[in-house]
């Protein structure tokens, strides 16, 4: 297929990982008192690591310049966070121990909202290179004709 | 032949400005994909090319200029400002894409002048 669009697959591939970035935290933001998980704890944070990967196409096209590739991205894994749950004085609650502190998920709503706001921020500098590149395309495409 | 129309050294210096906005993009769109990512290093077009252009130019050289092969590499000026190593900055990556995308129109229209005073010239028409 033809490239029309330049550097569309890197930025494809980087709203992909953004958007599951933001899905990442919003399952964080979702199950901020949940305190009984399937496995009888609490919720754990989960984080993304992103990765950068190297364009097949371009390194057919140039082989020899490793260093010099365009790069994609994507999501290598989805990480438990380890850090301690945050304990809690509620001798009420049916998951509260012997001492009647509950064990909270070790989750920062605040955090989390920051981590939101940038994903998304992220997400908008990728739209603006896809818009970019289609218009430059359509720029391409009316070259030699008048007006 | 009627090769020779299309060597003359600022249409084919505006040729390969075009090639290197797309590339330009390219690497942009590589850098702003991986905004995020741990020691990251920014691309871009290496710096050479801007050199080898001005040279060829000078030398009113076709053959020259049409060889010329631009190339991304990594920008080893740029300093990590953050923590995790990547060198990315938002912003001056947004410029240099809204930048680029107006050097690109600026290129593609002169490619357009250029054919469009070839055209007036073969057929004495203005259209």
């Amino acid at each position: 297929m033809i490239n029309i669009l330049p550097g569309v697959e890197s930025s494809a591939a980087a709203l992909n990982a953004e958007r599951i970035r933001m899905e990442v935290i919003s399952q964080n933001i979702a199950n901020v008192n949940t305190t009984h998980g399937p496995d009888g704890k609490p919720y754990q944070r989960q984080q993304v690591v992103f990765e950068t990967v190297l364009q097949q196409q371009q390194q057919q096209d140039n082989p020899g310049g490793l260093a010099g590739s365009l790069q994609a991205v994507q999501v290598s894994r989805i990480e438990n966070d380890p850090s301690p749950p945050r304990m809690l004085y509620n001798p009420a609650h049916p998951d509260a121990n012997a001492q009647g502190m509950v064990a909270m998920p070790n989750i920062n709503v605040h955090s989390e909202m920051v981590d939101l706001i940038s994903a998304s921020r992220a997400f908008e500098a990728n739209l603006a290179v896809v818009k970019n590149a289609r218009a430059m395309a359509l720029q391409a495409l009316g070259i030699g004709r008048r007006g | 032949m009627i090769d020779a129309l299309f060597r003359q050294p600022n249409y084919l210096a505006a040729k390969k400005l075009l090639d290197v906005t797309v590339l330009r993009h390219e690497a942009i769109a590589s850098n702003l994909g991986n905004v995020e990512t741990p020691n990251y290093r920014r691309v871009d077009v290496a710096p050479g090319f801007e050199v080898s252009l001005r040279q060829a130019l000078a030398a009113r050289d076709p053959a020259r200029l049409a060889s010329l092969q631009p190339q991304v590499a990594v920008d080893t000026q740029a300093i990590a400002q953050r923590r995790d190593g990547n060198t990315v900055q938002l912003e001056n990556e947004l410029v240099r894409l809204h930048q680029n995308t107006v050097a690109h129109t600026l290129h593609s229209q002169l490619i357009t002048g250029a054919l469009l005073r070839l055209r007036l010239a073969i057929t004495g028409r203005p259209s």
